[in-house]
């Protein structure tokens, strides 16, 4: 349908020669919400435009075509960067190989090398994790696997991104010695673009995809994003006591008196020891009563069995396994004065 | 048979050499920024399209004058979207668009697009496909007009 007639009044042959700028100044700017769904037009793209006028001046329909003009779309540098760690990841004094993982998104409009690096000095944590090498997710499986992913080499293997298309980079640094529990470790990750960085709306003449220019995007073309470790250890402490028993009904330690042992075991700290076995050996001059051994009050047989417990001529040995932080084991066993 | 005559010169002639003694249709393009000053007044500035990024405004100016000895009659302005620009607005200039490919035209308020579920909206003005002037009475000999839109580089 052809809605006829309208924009009849801008032909007027005295139409002042008011300036373009004044014309357009005088139009309300809509303030309309900057939307960019992607895919951005890709740089070095060609946006043509022609007009068509078509009219009658007396001889029948007549088609005018305008001049056309033609815009190149530079290259917009950005770079976005996050941390694919929801939470601080754990780690433990001296520890290597720990790993934090973040995404690396090309926001811009071309294809783009980007020159990676870490800060782990930047404060706000209780120590810095020394950063050993960083590697790029070879086989898109969001992983780290120093066999199969791409250790990064600046320079020569700054990864190439075409637009709106991410990698993972992986940072593994080591924990040092020195840290105690809950002390928390920051490293950030920065990706610049290797064209150049700087304040949005700066440009790099000729060195855009397609021969335009390279533009600094809002990102100002390059972004980092923050991971942290978080130092999770546990200490055990042991607390052993003795109480004696006799025939005379005393406490003292006479030959014959029995001894009981206690041993607490008290695991501190928001980690946790694995492999914790308590192992005492028996005292001269004394004599192990044979299956003795409680764990929580728990009868333990002397043999090396299935239960934690054994007894093996000289020691007793209990294996309490993987204990957390805030629990306690406690082992009792009894010998007789000799 | 005065129209099959000229149709037929039209034929034989470069279409740009017969236009040029009707009607010029002259466009250019510009890119519109906005920057703030001191008093954190808002200046809007056309500049000339040297460099031009995804997210750019850009404003589209047509000017037309009929150079002809007759007035032009259902005189019309057609201008397909490139499609790497979103169209935004035509300022005041009452312009008809097209969202579907030029079939049919409107106001912008007054069409629709199908969904996928054979539902209608509203169109928006990323829907647009062609924006439309058409003039309601002739250009004169010797008039002039001018007609703008702006669209956002995809």
């Amino acid at each position: 349908m052809m809605k006829a007639p309208v924009g009849g009044a801008k032909h007027h042959r005295l139409l002042p020669s008011c300036s373009f700028i004044g014309l357009l100044a005088s139009l309300a700017l809509p303030a309309q919400a900057q939307v960019s769904p992607p895919p951005a037009t890709r740089a070095g793209t060609t946006i043509s435009n022609t007009a068509t006028a078509t009219f009658d001046a007396g001889g029948g329909p007549q088609t005018v075509d305008s001049n056309r003009v033609e815009l190149l779309v530079d290259e917009l540098l950005d770079v976005t960067v996050a941390s694919n760690n929801p939470t601080d990841v754990p780690t433990t004094p001296g520890a290597t190989g720990q790993v934090l993982s973040f995404r690396v998104t090309n926001s811009g409009n071309g294809p783009e090398n980007f020159v990676l690096s870490t800060i782990a000095n930047a404060g706000g944590d209780n120590y810095d994790p020394a950063v050993t090498q960083i590697y790029i997710d070879a086989n898109g499986d969001n992983a780290f696997d120093p066999n199969v992913d791409t250790l990064y080499t600046p320079g020569t293997g700054d990864p190439l991104l075409q637009p709106e298309t991410a990698i993972t980079v992986f940072v593994v640094a080591t924990t040092p010695g020195a840290v105690v529990d809950g002390n928390r470790g920051i490293v950030s990750l920065v990706a610049a673009a290797k064209t150049g960085i700087g304040t949005p709306g700066s440009s790099f003449a000729g060195q855009g995809e397609g021969g335009g220019d390279a533009v600094v995007g809002s990102t100002g073309a390059d972004a980092d994003d923050d991971g942290a470790f978080i130092v999770s250890a546990a200490a055990v402490t042991l607390v052993k006591s003795a109480a004696v028993t006799n025939a005379l009904g005393t406490t003292d330690p006479i030959p014959g008196a029995t001894i009981t042992y206690t041993i607490v075991a008290t695991v501190v700290g928001s980690g946790s020891v694995s492999g914790l076995a308590i192992t005492d050996n028996i005292p001269a001059n004394t004599i192990y009563t044979p299956a003795s051994i409680t764990l929580g009050g728990t009868a333990l047989s002397d043999a090396a069995d299935a239960d934690a417990g054994d007894y093996n001529g000289t020691r007793i040995n209990v294996a309490l396994g993987t204990v957390a932080g805030g629990q306690t084991r406690t082992v009792t066993f009894r010998t007789i004065i000799q | 048979m005065r129209t099959a005559l000229v149709l037929s010169l039209a034929a034989l002639l470069p279409g740009q050499a017969l236009a040029a003694n009707q009607v010029a249709l002259n466009n250019s393009v510009f890119v519109e920024r906005v920057s703030t000053d001191a008093s954190g007044k808002q200046r809007v500035l056309l500049e000339e399209p040297k460099v031009v990024v995804p997210g750019d405004r850009l404003v589209f100016v047509l000017n037309y004058r009929n150079a002809g000895a007759q007035p032009a009659d259902k005189f019309v302005i057609t201008n397909p979207m490139p499609s790497a620009v979103r169209f935004a607005d035509a300022g005041d200039t009452q312009s008809l668009v097209s969202v579907d490919g030029g079939k049919q035209w409107g106001l912008l308020s007054e069409l629709t697009v199908a969904m996928a579920d054979g539902t209608r909206r509203a169109a928006q003005p990323a829907d647009v496909t062609h924006v439309r002037w058409a003039f309601q009475k002739p250009i004169p000999v010797g008039g002039t007009g001018k007609l703008m839109f702006r669209g956002v580089v995809k």
